[in-house]
Formats: C-alpha cells, sequence, structure tokens
C-alpha cells in the first residue's frame, strides 16, 4: 500500500473514501534525536509504513580513522555517538589493545569502568530528559540536565573537556586522575540515589506517561531478533544480553550488578530497562571507587605507551621511543580484530583490521543505533503518528552513531 | 495633556510621569538584540552542548534567547551547531530561506566554521559558503559560556556596537537591506 | 559450536582463529546455506554485514573484496565470522530472507564497498548524499581532502604532513618499532591457490 491508495470506508455517516498521505518528517524536526528523515504514509493518523533517510550527519569517520595513527584514533572515536563518548572510546581502545597485545594494569580499567559506567548514566539521563520533552513535559529535562552537569564537571576534572574526551590511551590512561576524583565521585554516588526515587516517581509514576507508553508500540521477542536490535531496547523485549556479562572486558567480571529485562516490549519497558539501568550502573561505580588502589596507569610498554617525561632526561632509549611513537606510531602485527562491548544504545565494536603499519587499514564501527533504528518500522506500524515521534525517542538513537 | 504640552515640557518631567523619549532605531535596536530566538538546528555534538547553554546551570534564557523555536518561521537566529554533510547543506540552506529577515547566523563550533578535524568527502569545510555567517564559534565543543559570549557578541553587532578588525564601528544591522 | 564448523566445513568452509575469534571462510554458492547453518545451532543473532577492501594491502594476492557476516547467540557468549570472498562486480545473495534487520546492513555495505546484493528489496545508497558517484571505503576512492592553507600564503596537501605509515611505507628507517615480546608477525605469505586471508599471529 502507498501513497495514493484508495480506502473506501463505510460508516454511520455513510461511505467515503480516503487516501493515504505522504508526510515528510525532518531532516530539521524539534522530535528527532538528530537529524532523522522520516516518509511516513498515514491513514488518518494511523501509520501504514514509515521509511527512514539516513545519512544526513555522514562523516566519513571510517575512511577518516584509515587515515590516522591508531592513537589519533581517539580523538574520533568519541564523535560519533557524542552522548557516550567514553563508550566508543573504550570500544577502540579494546581492539587495538587486543591487536597489540597491551597489558592495562588495575588501575586504569578501575577507572576505565567508572568513567564508562558514569558516561552511561548522563546518556540515559539525556534519553529521560529528551523523550519526556518529546512527550510535552518541559521540566524533567532541566531536573535531568542538573544531574548531568555533575557528571560534566567530573569528566572535566579527569579529562579537560566536557564532552569528546581524550583521555584513554592504548595501554590505560592519559595520565592519573587527579586528587579530587575520588572525593567527586563518592559524593555523586551519594546523592544521586536520591534523585533516582525522584525520577521514578516523577517520571514512571506518571499517569500520562503510563497512559501514553503502556501497550504502545509493541516490539516482541522474535521481531527484536529479527531485526537486529540490541542493547536497553532489547532487554525491554524480553532478550537478556549484556555484552559487560556475557563477554566481560576491561575488569567488569569483577563486580556485582544485575541486568534489567522485561518481557512487554512496549515504550515504558523501554524507559523502565534504562531507569533500572542508572541504578545498576551506580552500583558498579561505588563498587569500583572502593576497589580502586593505588599504582600504574599505562602499560609500561615502551614500544606501546609513551615514556614519562623524567625518563627523557636520562635514557637514549626513552627519547627514540618517543621519537618514533609520535612521529610514527606503533606497529600492530597484522591481524583483524572485534572486541563487542555494551554501550548504552547496544552493541558496540570495532572492527579493526591492521596491514603491519602504523595507521589502521580498515576500521569499521558496529554502530548500535544503525541497526536498532530499523525496528522503528515494524514497532510503529499501525500506530498513531503521536505515538511514532516518542518511539524514536524510546530506541534512543543518536544519529552520530547512525550515520558515522 | 494636550500634544502641544509634550513639545513644551521638559523631558525629565515627562519621564516622571512615564511618558519615555527614543528614536525608533533605539527601540528597534533594543527589542531585536534582546529577545533572538534560536531557531532548532542542531546537528551533532554542539547540539548537546548547545542544549546545555539552556540549562539551569548556564541558562541562555536570561539574555533572551527563551524559546528555541522549531519553525524557521518564527526564528531570528540560526546557531549551526554540529559538522554540516554535504547531504544536509541544501536541507540547511532552505530552512535559512525560510527564516524572515532580520536573520543572523551563528556557527558553532570547529566543524562548522572550518570542517574542524574532518577534512574529507563528506564534510562542508565552512558553512559560511552555504549561508553568511555573523559569529564564529570556536571549540569542540564550544562550551556554554562560550556560546553565550557569541551571542552576546552578536547582540552587540545587532546593536550597532560592534567594532571591525581596524576598530571602525559597523553600523547597526538594518534588517531590510540584507545582502 | 564443532559441529557447526564441520557443516561449514561440508560447505567448503576453510577455519582460522585470531586470538579467540573464530572465522570461516565459505565460497560465495554456499553463503546463504553457512548462515542458515549458523542460525540452526543457536547463533541466531546477526550483528554486522560489511565489506573490506583488499587492494593495498601488502602480500595479498586472493580476490580484492571480502564480506564478513558477524552472527552470535543470544547468549552473546559464541561469535563466528563468516567471510566470503569477491572480486569486483560480483554479487551475493541478499541474507534478508533469513534476518529483515540485514536490510540497512547489506545497503550500507552497498553504498561503502559497491558490493551488489541480488534480491534486496531496496538496494539504494544509504549514507552518502545522491549526487556522490562512487563507494566511499574503496582504496582507490580519495579521502577527498581539501589543502590547508599556512598563514604565509603556501597551500600544502595534508598527505605531505601526515604522521602515520601505512603497511607497505619503509618509513625513515625501516624499523617499525616491534610487538610486544610474545606477539610474532607472521610474515610468511600463504602457498598460492589456498583461500588467502590477511596474515595472521599468535596470541
Amino acid at each position: 500500500m502507498s501513497k495514493g491508495t484508495v480506502v473506501k470506508h463505510d460508516t454511520e455517516l455513510g461511505a467515503f473514501d480516503t487516501q493515504h498521505m505522504r508526510i515528510n518528517v525532518g531532516p530539521q524536526h524539534p522530535s528527532t534525536h538528530g537529524v532523522l528523515r522520516l516518509v511516513v504514509d498515514l491513514d488518518g493518523e494511523r501509520i501504514v509504513s514509515l521509511r527512514p533517510h539516513v545519512g544526513y550527519l555522514h562523516t566519513g569517520f571510517e575512511k577518516t580513522m584509515e587515515n590516522r595513527t591508531y592513537q589519533q584514533g581517539v580523538t574520533y572515536s568519541n564523535r560519533m555517538d557524542y552522548v557516550n563518548g567514553f563508550a566508543h572510546d573504550l570500544a577502540y581502545i579494546l581492539g587495538v589493545e587486543k591487536l597489540i597485545g597491551a597489558r592495562v594494569p588495575e588501575r586504569a580499567q578501575r577507572v576505565r569502568v567508572i568513567l564508562t559506567e558514569l558516561n552511561r548514566i548522563a546518556s540515559h539521563l539525556v534519553f529521560f530528559g529528551t523523550t519526556l520533552l518529546d512527550m510535552g513535559a518541559l521540566t524533567p529535562f532541566f531536573y535531568t540536565m542538573r544531574e548531568r552537569e555533575v557528571l560534566q564537571d567530573i569528566f572535566e576534572s579527569v579529562s579537560g573537556v566536557r564532552m569528546n574526551y581524550g583521555y584513554f590511551r592504548v595501554g590505560g590512561l592519559y595520565r592519573d586522575v587527579p586528587e579530587n576524583f575520588e572525593p567527586m565521585v563518592r559524593q555523586f554516588v551519594k546523592e544521586f540515589p536520591d534523585y533516582l526515587d525522584q525520577y521514578k516517581d516523577l517520571f514512571m509514576g506518571n499517569d500520562i506517561l503510563e497512559a501514553r507508553t503502556r501497550g504502545v508500540a509493541v516490539l516482541t521477542r522474535q521481531q527484536a531478533l529479527d531485526w537486529c536490535l540490541t542493547g536497553p531496547s532489547l532487554r525491554a523485549s524480553g532478550v537478556p544480553l549484556d555484552f559487560r556479562k556475557a563477554a566481560p572486558y576491561s575488569g567488569y567480571q569483577d563486580y556485582d550488578f544485575d541486568v534489567p529485562c522485561y518481557d512487554d516490549g512496549d515504550i515504558w519497558a523501554r524507559m523502565q530497562v534504562r531507569m533500572d539501568e542508572m541504578h545498576e550502573s551506580l552500583r558498579i561505580v561505588a563498587q569500583a571507587i572502593d576497589m580502586l588502589e593505588p599504582g600504574p596507569t599505562i602499560d609500561p610498554d615502551r614500544r606501546i605507551s609513551l615514556p614519562p617525561r623524567h625518563e627523557l632526561e636520562n635514557s637514549m632509549e626513552a627519547v627514540i621511543f618517543h621519537f618514533k611513537l609520535v612521529t610514527e606510531g606503533f606497529h600492530p602485527p597484522k591481524g583483524e580484530v572485534y572486541v563487542p562491548t555494551e554501550s548504552a544504545r547496544g552493541e558496540l565494536g570495532y572492527y579493526i583490521a591492521s596491514d603491519g603499519g602504523s595507521m589502521p587499514y580498515r576500521v569499521k564501527v558496529r554502530a548500535p543505533s544503525l541497526a536498532n533504528l530499523q525496528s522503528l518500522e515494524v514497532s510503529s506500524r499501525g500506530g498513531l503518528f503521536a505515538d511514532m515521534v516518542i518511539n524514536i525517542a524510546s530506541f534512543d538513537p543518536v544519529l552520530g552513531d547512525v550515520d558515522k | 495633556m494636550s500634544l502641544k504640552d509634550l513639545f513644551e515640557r521638559d523631558v525629565q518631567e515627562l519621564e516622571a510621569e512615564g511618558i519615555l523619549f527614543t528614536s525608533l532605531q533605539n527601540l528597534v535596536k533594543w527589542g531585536r538584540s534582546n529577545s533572538m530566538w534560536p531557531v532548532t538546528f542542531g546537528l551533532a555534538c554542539c547540539a548537546i552542548e548547545m542544549m546545555a547553554a539552556t540549562n539551569a546551570r548556564n541558562d541562555l534564557a536570561r539574555f533572551g534567547s527563551e524559546v528555541f523555536r522549531a519553525s524557521p518561521r518564527q526564528a531570528d537566529v540560526m546557531i549551526v551547531a554540529g559538522r554540516l554533510s554535504k547531504k544536509m547543506a541544501p536541507v540547511m540552506r532552505r530552512v535559512y530561506e525560510q527564516m524572515p529577515d532580520p536573520k543572523w547566523v551563528i556557527s558553532m563550533g570547529a566543524c562548522a566554521s572550518s570542517g574542524g578535524m574532518f577534512n574529507n568527502y563528506a564534510i562542508v569545510q565552512n558553512v559560511d559558503s552555504v549561508v553568511p555567517v555573523d559569529i564564529f564559534v570556536p571549540g569542540c565543543p564550544p562550551r556554554p559560556e562560550s556560546l553565550i559570549y557569541a551571542v552576546q557578541q552578536l547582540q552587540k553587532k545587532v546593536r550597532g556596537e560592534a567594532f571591525d578588525g581596524n576598530g571602525v564601528q559597523l553600523p547597526m544591522v538594518e534588517g531590510w537591506s540584507r545582502s | 559450536m564443532s559441529a557447526l564448523l564441520e557443516r561449514l566445513a561440508e560447505l567448503g568452509g576453510v577455519q582460522h582463529e585470531f586470538k579467540g575469534m573464530t572465522s570461516v571462510t565459505v565460497p560465495k554458492r554456499a553463503v546463504l546455506d553457512a548462515l542458515r547453518a549458523a542460525r540452526a545451532d543457536g547463533l541466531e543473532m546477526l550483528t554486522d554485514i560489511h565489506g573490506m577492501d583488499y587492494l593495498t594491502y601488502p602480500g595479498h594476492t586472493g580476490k580484492r573484496f571480502a564480506v564478513i557476516y558477524n552472527v552470535h547467540d543470544v547468549a552473546g557468549r559464541r561469535r563466528l565470522f563468516i567471510r566470503v570472498d569477491l572480486d569486483d562486480g560480483e554479487t551475493l545473495p541478499t541474507a534478508t530472507g533469513l534476518w529483515s534487520g540485514a536490510s540497512f546492513l547489506e545497503r550500507e555495505t552497498f553504498d561503502m564497498m559497491g558490493v551488489v546484493f541480488d534480491g534486496h528489496p531496496d538496494l539504494r545508497k544509504l549514507l552518502t548524499p545522491e549526487d556522490l558517484e562512487g563507494h566511499p571505503h574503496r582504496k582507490d576512492f580519495p579521502l577527498g581532502e581539501t589543502p590547508t592553507l599556512f598563514g604565509d600564503g603556501r597551500f600544502l596537501d595534508p598527505a605531505s604532513f601526515r604522521a602515520g605509515l601505512s603497511g607497505r611505507d619503509q618509513g625513515l628507517t625501516g624499523w617499525k618499532g616491534g610487538a610486544r615480546d610474545g606477539v610474532v608477525a607472521s610474515q610468511t605469505p600463504k602457498a598460492p591457490g589456498t583461500a588467502q586471508r590477511p596474515e595472521k599471529s599468535g596470541s
């Protein structure tokens, strides 16, 4: 059925014919999470078919990363999914470390986990703020952004920027965390559960939100697996897949946390999963900050990481390694690796192929939002146009991730 | 009081009674600069920082940008926040042309101003080649404070208090004669 | 997993392991059967389809392209990479019959690498603009850099002051830094006639 199809109705008002109407939504639209364009065929208010057109933010990340050294790739990876930058940094760095065989010290792994989980909380806060904004609730945006500012202060103290961090290095971290990192994180861990309870009441306990999201845009388990969905949206459809548990990386096996999973598959379940995930992420952060021990923060192998500055005064080899690493970069052996990680949107992995040079031969980003976006059509079909707007929000696509 | 009184009495006396005198130009300057409503044109990472500039900590609304209008017909300024891909460039031109005069453009971030770190086949290397830009904001992404400073500079430019590189004062932006 | 690998070997697949990753290179005619066999064995989630262009890969003597299907099971523990080697112009059957979600993934591979999938319901460009001709991730497609204008008026092309080296470059000294102890790069190319793949090293 396409535009122009005549639909015959026979009602108590009499018989009349209607046609499907084709509407273009976006790419500039307040309710899309970036520059997403949808072409929607409507029968009245009901959606008959929906076709996403993406590519309005295509930046050529992968080809650009093939022309930069491995270490320079960290500058690019967090700009893809800019809301959850540490997850992309971590996935890329883990891939390169697997390729070159770097050994990351424990302190660096713990700090990475803390920052990634705090970033996951920040990403879910943006999710709640913007989803409720799409529903017409203007105030929750300011509440969630208030928490997010606190998190961005932590990220700024660690890496110098509020967003688009370049803090991870192959083999560990750029430098050790500052002294006020631990008090700031502990303060956040102490204060956030109160706010989380407030949000549970304010957002998920709101009658209007329940009426708008319960039973709306249901995606069954079979449909979700068929459409290559991953992440919190998949866990809301009954599949408890989380790569932090299934294929633990960076020390996730040391922490005790649950993976929230619901069976409903509607928008309410997708929101509830993310609400519970914030709670679980906070548990991981609390455990990790307790387990944080002093120690080195980068792999001491000089072929991979820069020597500390004081060594350059005494050792000629250190100067040579420094020179080679800065002008050329390290050379991983030939091979192709893929490390699956769990970002706030789904399964994230970088397929990195090396040809022995200091630039990757091929970087392919398995971006979760691109595959997740396909589920939009099947879950919106038959529903109302207004529901489609919050359905897009519930899959939490970030167009930088989709378009790369 | 009669109209004759307005010409004969003292200005300060009349002001005390609640009658203000100004030139039309000053009134227009004051109105335009203090109520610049941006159109939502967030593209990428800078859009998140633009949203952060409107949150409770860095409140852009106190400078007049009270609402971000989704419809370009109701907006004054377009903040190009993020990297402009070549596929999106015609769309942006269309949105710009839909904005009524007087309109201004702030190019936010390194990617909008110069292509940023993306010197490749997919990104427009300077948004100025698509729309005429008034203020460029450096940063990757610019801090919300930078964006607020940029909006303030634009307000100065609108009021005619801006100076060019040689120290020559630029005139107030004339809405009806914009090239 | 071993039953699946035997079945794939029957279909003509050549298996290789690298750092815990299992990949099987199957001939083109067997790719849908291989995907069906993987699915029947429990690897029912398709994660990614992407292409690789080995045009400038040092020491590569096989077909130019490879398309890689990344499948894993619902528990996330078993993962398999099914590879197909292709020449320019060869087409592959579409996997949208098995997984509807292969639609965008195949469109992206078509847009970026130029691999055509027969039977795809709507094979058109996904990410690049309509007027861009060519397939950007191919190695013969230029990056499209604008020359950088320096303050004193010189225009330099960015490739001339780039830091990294590709695998074919010898660099100033030829010394490539070496890998961490225990990580050995195998430099011997495979004998002609066997399915060519990038050199794998021991973990």
